[in-house]
């Protein structure tokens, strides 16, 4: 696993976690896999950020947790969208598209 | 992907969180560890490793819990909410879904707190609301406490001064009393206004601030101090319309300019009734009188001081000024003592309201009992539906729930029915109460009111939901789907019921009881003979001032005129006056008086005597018997051979196996250094001065031509209405002084109809709540005998297709309700025996055991029960065997 990845800003996790949920339900073990592997490994999010990130979403309703079986056979916890979260993904990417588009601006005129 | 879930799980404790957020990070470590196994890392190296690489587990553990625990508390309260929301929706169906048990319901539970919110209104404004005075509870009454034990609480001048000089308990000590001031002078009609003589300091000890203006000042009740005077916001406007240039004029009260110097805010004064404070001065000779005891005294706490500390110094004071000024003090007190003044205003009040809300209470006991046992009937009828939800996995708690929401839901439609009953009570009892009752005028409902309401509505709700609630949710599945529609508990439910219909009657006869005995004592309270004919009979007051009438011939001159001129009017067939003697006045002039050739009594130990002053024909005037001797005649005038005249009770206290005509008495009462008095003529009957209830007092009688006092009542007897007499009165007395204020003016008949106005108002009260309760007990035992009646169908069908005669059915069904019926009264009558001792105060010549009430309630009840049980048992009697047997009678 590559050492070099870019440290993730705070709300970053939020929205990756919403945006990974959005294909359908996922456990914690899942949702960690599926975003190093579609960043290429370059996001490295740390489990313990990402679980606390899980049970915050679901204490605002954003998303909701259920015991499920594994492709393994073994209980696991697994979390769906809600509708309020589906909502939520929407703004908070929008927020991010702009916040990078910002971003963007101001460092390539520079 | 797991299914979306279609029902709730239980909410989840707290080590049961902890438990899946343990079993949640465990299995993403097993599935990292298994990972790193696969990339060829030794298995206990992946392990370590993949702990590792998840960061801070403990921190995240602790987070997640704290998440997770919140995140339960709320959804706990969701479905709380939820169900309250899906409970109150499915009680508003079946209400509407039954109207008429649902009207029933609430029109019963309606009358109840209704009835009891009204009673409470009353309390509260009366007895429960502090006075409006600045921390009431420290105000203190000093009284005197004679060698009887009976308590007074006319101060002299002098025993109040000394009084005041020696008490340390007490911050301040001020003075009130109690007269009358004629006003006049302003253009519009002469007016008797009821006034406060007060120490200037007395709005200050009360803590009374003016609506506008300014109290007395300091120095103000001092000799040659501007005249002032405060006006009560009453007067203010109906007599003045809210004038606000009235500070600052003057009035002529008796003859004397007052300049007004402040308005008192209504509700917010002492004593309620006056319509004008002046402040008292002393005059030096007063100052001397020690034993002319004739006005009030209110202290306040010093701070710190308690109630206990400042009867204990009153004690001490008491004695002192008792055996220091024997001549004065011995005869008229022993010690002293102080009470506070909140008890001594209110105390009389308390019991009669505290007992009528006890009535009230048991009234609305007897609604939810009612109520209980409407549900219990309906609980029968809804096996079906509870079954159901039961087997669909409704919890017990949960049904219990669902059946409690539909009685607060009743209970609080009839607690809003009920607030709208209250508030017309309340104004009814408001406007219709007697006079004297403190405050009674002031009662509202207001929100303390409303409050209770509430409370009492939702307390209700409870204590007539409960059991059936407890009872329905207690149906046994199995049982029920045996037995087909019938369910199991049918015979336990009957029992509930007849309990109830127990309780109920228990509860009426009590009350039945209570009105029952205040019924009977106001009959004798109204068969007493007051010694007077009332009927026909005008009276009305005049009060002669001072200045205008320094004398007593001046006096003579008017009274003669007045008595010649109203006789001579149309109608009036004879026409009298006196001083002190109007029958049920509670006017009490009391004089020492000695029997010549006896010994002088020691000092303080003088016998004394209740006078009053009439003109000749006064006695025959009014009816009152003369039983020896005679009456006064015109010759007894002024410069005659004086003369008395004496009651039975003053003959059987003072002259025991003696004849007192022909005695001589002298009273402590002199005129130019003679004393008053004269030789005993006649001897009447007597009649009542006091209350109705009291007995008649030792009283001596003089001419008032003899003895001419200020105070003046007159009478006169018509053959026609005395109230159509009224109108001409006023014109004949102002043309002997058109500064002159009539006053009191009514007919005898209606002074005693209000003097017997508090106990008839609350027999009234008392009769009223027992009605209803009777009446509520008698649709409870219908209910109950119709219900069982019907559940009983088949049985009697089979009883009748056996032979039983339709008379047996009836007198199977009727004994059973009348045994329910007989044991409640049984129960009730020894409750009452016990509750009524507390009424005894209220009663007049009635026992609190008074068999003949007890036994015509008894009787009243079974009567009522019958009738309440004959009705479903006629139907029970026409049963026709055939359709009974087939299940369809």
């Amino acid at each position: 696993m590559p050492k070099s990845s870019l440290d993730l800003l705070q709300g970053t996790v939020a929205v990756l976690i919403l945006k990974t949920l959005s294909w359908g339900p996922l456990h914690g073990y899942d949702i960690s896999r599926s975003i190093r592997q579609r960043s290429d490994g370059a996001l490295g999010l740390e489990d313990a950020a990402l679980y606390q990130a899980l049970h915050r979403l679901e204490r605002k309703g954003w998303i909701e947790a259920e015991w499920g079986v594994s492709e393994n056979n073994r209980r696991a916890r697994f979390y769906r969208l809600t509708d309020e979260g589906r909502g939520a993904l929407q703004t908070e990417l929008s927020t991010w598209r702009s916040y990078v588009a910002a971003v963007s601006k101001v460092l390539e005129t520079a | 992907m797991p299914p979306r879930r279609s029902f709730r799980f239980p909410r989840r404790t707290a080590s049961q969180v902890a438990a899946e957020i343990e079993e949640e990070l465990a299995f993403h470590l097993d599935r990292v560890a298994e990972e790193l196994a696969a990339d060829g890392w030794p298995r206990e190296e992946a392990r370590v490793e993949a702990r590792r690489r998840f960061g801070d587990l403990e921190k995240t553990r602790a987070v997640c819990r704290a998440l997770d625990a919140s995140k339960e508390r709320e959804m706990k309260w969701m479905e709380r909410w939820h169900e309250l929301g899906q409970d109150l929706r499915f009680a508003g169906r079946q209400l509407w879904k039954s109207p008429g048990f649902t009207l029933v319901a609430v029109l019963t539970l309606a009358l109840g707190i209704g009835s009891t919110t009204a009673i409470f209104s009353i309390v509260y404004g009366v007895l429960l609301r502090p006075l409006p005075f600045q921390a009431p509870e420290r105000l203190v009454r000093p009284y005197f406490i004679d060698p009887g034990g009976e308590t007074h609480g006319a101060f002299s001048p002098p025993n109040f001064l000394d009084f005041k000089a020696a008490s340390r308990t007490l911050s301040d000590l001020t003075s009130v009393e109690n007269g009358t001031l004629n006003l006049s002078g302003d253009g519009s009609e002469p007016e008797r206004l009821q006034a406060a003589l007060v120490g200037a300091n007395f709005f200050k000890v009360l803590g009374i601030r003016p609506l506008k203006g300014r109290t007395f000042a300091p120095g103000e009740d001092r000799a040659g101090a501007p005249r002032v005077a405060v006006v009560s916001e009453k007067l203010w406007w109906q007599r003045f319309g809210g004038d606000p240039g009235l500070i600052g004029r003057s009035l002529t009260l008796d003859g004397q300019p007052y300049t007004v110097v402040g308005i008192l805010k209504k509700g917010v004064q002492l004593p309620s009734a006056a319509d004008v404070w002046v402040p008292k001065v002393f005059s030096p000779q007063e100052l001397k009188q020690r034993g002319a005891v004739y006005f009030a005294a209110i202290g306040r706490l010093a701070p710190g001081m308690t109630l206990r500390g400042a009867r204990a110094e009153a004690d001490v004071i008491g004695r002192r000024l008792s055996t220091q000024y024997p001549e004065a003090n011995a005869s008229y007190f022993k010690t002293m003592t102080v009470d506070s003044l909140e008890e001594r205003m209110l105390g009389d009040t308390r019991k009669p309201l505290l007992i009528l809300l006890g009535a009230v209470g048991f009234v609305l006991l007897i609604a939810c009992v009612n109520v209980a046992n409407l549900l219990l009937v309906r609980a029968a009828a809804r096996e079906g539906e509870i079954v159901i939800r039961t087997a669909l996995g409704a919890g017990r708690g949960r049904i219990v729930r669902q059946l409690l929401t539909e009685s607060l839901v009743l209970a609080l439609a009839g607690g809003a029915a009920g607030v709208a009953l209250a508030a017309w009570i309340n104004r009814t009892l408001v406007t219709l109460g007697p006079r004297g009752i403190p405050r009674l005028d002031q009662a509202r409902l207001d929100s303390a009111a409303l409050l209770f309401a509430l409370g009492i509505s939702l307390l209700s709700g409870i204590l007539f939901g409960l059991a059936p609630a407890l009872q329905t949710s207690r149906t046994d599945l199995g049982g029920v789907i045996r037995e087909g529609t019938r369910g199991s508990k049918g015979r336990t439910g009957t029992r509930a019921r007849g309990l109830l219909v127990v309780v109920e009657m228990a509860l009426a006869v009590m009350l039945l009881a209570a009105a029952g005995l205040l019924i009977r004592s106001f009959s004798q309270l109204q068969n007493v003979d007051p010694g007077f004919r009332a009927g026909h009979v005008l009276t009305f007051k005049v009060t002669l001032p001072q200045g205008k009438y320094p004398d007593d011939a001046r006096l003579r001159a008017f009274t003669t005129a007045l008595l010649e001129r109203t006789a001579a009017l149309p109608g009036v067939t004879a026409a009298g006056a006196t001083a002190f003697g109007l029958p049920l006045s509670e006017e009490d002039e009391t004089l020492s008086f000695t029997v010549a050739g006896r010994p002088p009594a020691p000092p303080g130990k003088e016998e004394s005597i209740r006078i009053a002053t009439v003109t000749p024909g006064y006695f025959r005037l009014l009816g009152i018997r003369v039983v020896r001797g005679r009456e006064f005649l015109p010759q007894d005038r002024n410069g005659s051979q004086p003369v008395v005249v004496i009651n039975e009770a003053a003959a059987r206290q003072f002259f025991p196996g003696e004849e007192p005509l022909g005695k001589r008495i002298e009273l402590g009462w002199k005129a130019n250094g003679v004393p008053h008095g004269g030789e005993i003529v006649g001897i009447v009957a007597g009649f009542k001065q006091e209350a109705l209830q009291r007995e008649i007092e030792p009283q001596l009688f003089m001419p008032y031509d003899q003895a001419p006092v200020e105070a003046l009542s007159v009478v006169l007897r018509t053959p026609g209405d005395p109230s159509s007499l009224a109108s001409a009165v006023r014109p004949v007395v102002r043309a002997l002084d058109p500064d002159l204020p009539v006053y009191e003016l009514q007919p005898l008949s209606e002074t005693v109809a209000s003097s017997i106005s508090q106990s008839r108002f609350y027999m009234l009260l008392l009769g009223g709540f027992a009605v209803i309760a009777l009446v509520l007990a008698a649709v409870g035992i219908y209910g109950v005998i119709a219900y069982a009646v019907r559940q009983r169908t088949q049985e009697i069908g089979i009883r009748m297709a056996l032979g039983a005669s339709r008379d047996r059915v009836l007198g199977m069904v009727v004994g059973q309700g009348m045994a329910l019926a007989l044991v409640g009264a049984a129960a009730g009558l020894l409750g009452a025996f016990v509750a009524t001792r507390g009424m005894r105060s209220l009663l007049f010549e009635v026992s609190a055991s008074d068999p003949a009430t007890y036994a015509g309630v008894a009787l009243v009840l079974v009567a009522v029960a019958a009738v309440a049980a004959y009705l479903p048992a006629r139907r029970a009697a026409r049963t026709e065997p055939n359709l009974a047997l087939r299940g369809e009678g």
